[in-house]
């Protein structure tokens, strides 16, 4: 847990050599298999942040923590897993990392993901799959699924992804470890490439309760720099919420449509929750069906519009021809994007209005 | 709302989005689409005639003053451009096309 980790560095028990030492050995035993990183910081310059952390009196004071690439690190390279970005350094701080920054806690790398963190398996990345550490020839989830990797495979106790339509809630229940998609607004988009605007989220991952808590309560609270914040600021810690007299919701259509394996794992906690004296209620969510239809044309038609950003003029990948505008743009965006993106893209180019108006209703 | 698809469609999503694909690419969009767009076709099926369009999850946001900031110096900004000379980023032509 972070706390034990930031007893024994302040305490000596554990020396900054060894602690970034053990991540590091744990890396180069693994990571060739696992994949987690796209951009892994070098030893020497994490270990002399780590240190100098450790002079100041944050909440993570010299502990590591990944980083999900489609999040802006002032020096450090943020290719959002596309060859568009594949050389991109961000002149700037994401509003999380220098609220991370500011509580001492340092950058190993940046993790891999799906293509701007479309899909849900990690392998649409322009830099390759990665893989699960429980069983590396499945894939972690995704999109963030080097963040839920890195953590599985014990190359760090946090880190950052983000999720649209499920890319935190995902892979950290593939890998088996923690992950919160916050509510809407209470955590800053400012320096989140971005993908779908209106659903996403920057959210914390751990490999336990007590420190997705704490994590989440720093990078959370309003930010001048992102309209959509609310006031709302989580203390964390207080983890421990009895259970006894808890009224939980059952939706019995989401759990008719699962798998069997998956419908048996909740029953079963469901159980054990009342076994402890929470009252279990059954009830519908409703239109079930019509959710992945609606969130696609969501996500598509704000993706479409946020990605038309990418000429490869200011920044991004350049393919150098000479032509008019549209002709280098258009090569420029064929060649820097990936399959999937460009279908994202492109379908959200043909939606006509009443269907973005109608999936809005909904 | 059926829309159908065939390349010339595909061309003309490729002219509005500025992406110019390679005729396998066109090939495989083309097959993708009909079938994506028939699933988004399940919308339809819904009655919204009494119901309020949602623009945002928020309903209101937060403005902060507007008074200006520092910028990004010059070099910071225009680091990332492929082509640049003298401070400025070059870019492709604007007439044509």
């Amino acid at each position: 847990m972070i706390k034990d980790i930031i007893n024994d560095l302040s305490s000596g028990n554990l020396s900054p050599e060894d602690y970034v030492r053990r991540s590091f050995e744990r890396i180069e035993r693994v990571e060739g298999r696992v994949r987690a990183f796209i951009t892994l910081r070098k030893e020497e310059e994490v270990l002399n942040d780590v240190k100098a952390s450790l002079r100041g009196k944050g909440k993570l004071s010299g502990v590591l923590i990944a980083i999900k690439d489609n999040i802006s690190t002032n020096g450090i390279r943020t290719t959002c897993a596309s060859k568009m970005l594949e050389d991109y350094v961000p002149p700037y701080d994401a509003t999380v990392i220098r609220r991370l920054k500011e509580e001492g806690a340092v950058i190993l790398g940046k993790t891999n993901m799906d293509e701007f963190a479309m899909g849900s398996t990690t392998e649409t990345s322009y830099f390759g799959p990665t893989r699960n550490p429980w069983d590396l020839t499945r894939t972690p989830g995704g999109s963030s699924g080097g963040s839920a990797s890195a953590i599985a495979a014990g190359f760090v106790e946090i880190a950052l992804g983000s999720d649209t339509g499920g890319s935190i809630r995902t892979p950290a229940s593939f890998t088996s470890i923690f992950g919160l998609k916050p509510s809407y607004g209470t955590v800053s988009r400012y320096g989140l490439v971005a993908y779908a605007n209106s659903l996403e989220q920057i959210g914390p991952m751990a490999r336990n309760g007590e420190d997705l808590a704490l994590l989440f309560s720093i990078i959370a609270g309003p930010d001048d720099r992102d309209a959509t914040t609310i006031d709302y600021a989580p203390q964390g810690g207080a983890i421990n919420i009895p259970v006894k007299g808890v009224r939980v919701g059952i939706l019995t259509d989401l759990l008719e449509a699962s798998d069997k394996a998956v419908s048996s794992t909740i029953t079963g906690f469901v159980d054990k929750m009342v076994s402890e004296g929470a009252i279990a209620e059954e009830t519908k969510l409703g239109l079930v069906d019509y959710v992945l239809p609606t969130y696609y044309i969501i996500a598509m038609s704000e993706a479409s519009s946020n990605l038309a950003r990418y000429d490869g003029v200011r920044y991004g990948y350049n393919s150098l021809v000479e032509g008019n505008w549209r002709e280098v743009y258009s090569k420029n965006r064929g060649e820097g994007f990936g399959r999937e993106v460009k279908r994202r893209i492109l379908l959200g180019s043909v939606y006509p209005e009443c269907w973005l108006l109608r999936a809005i209703l909904h | 709302m059926k829309v159908s698809v065939d390349e010339e469609l595909v061309r003309k999503l490729e002219s509005l989005a500025l992406i110019s694909l390679s005729p396998e690419e066109r090939r495989e969009i083309v097959k993708d689409l009909s079938r994506i767009l028939d699933f988004f076709n399940k919308i339809d099926e819904i009655n919204l005639e009494d119901v309020e369009p949602m623009f945002h999850p928020l309903s209101q946001g937060r403005l902060r003053k507007d008074q200006p900031r520092d910028p990004l110096p010059r070099d910071e900004a225009i680091k990332n451009a492929k082509k640049k000379k003298d401070g400025y980023i070059i870019g492709p032509s604007t007439t044509g096309g």
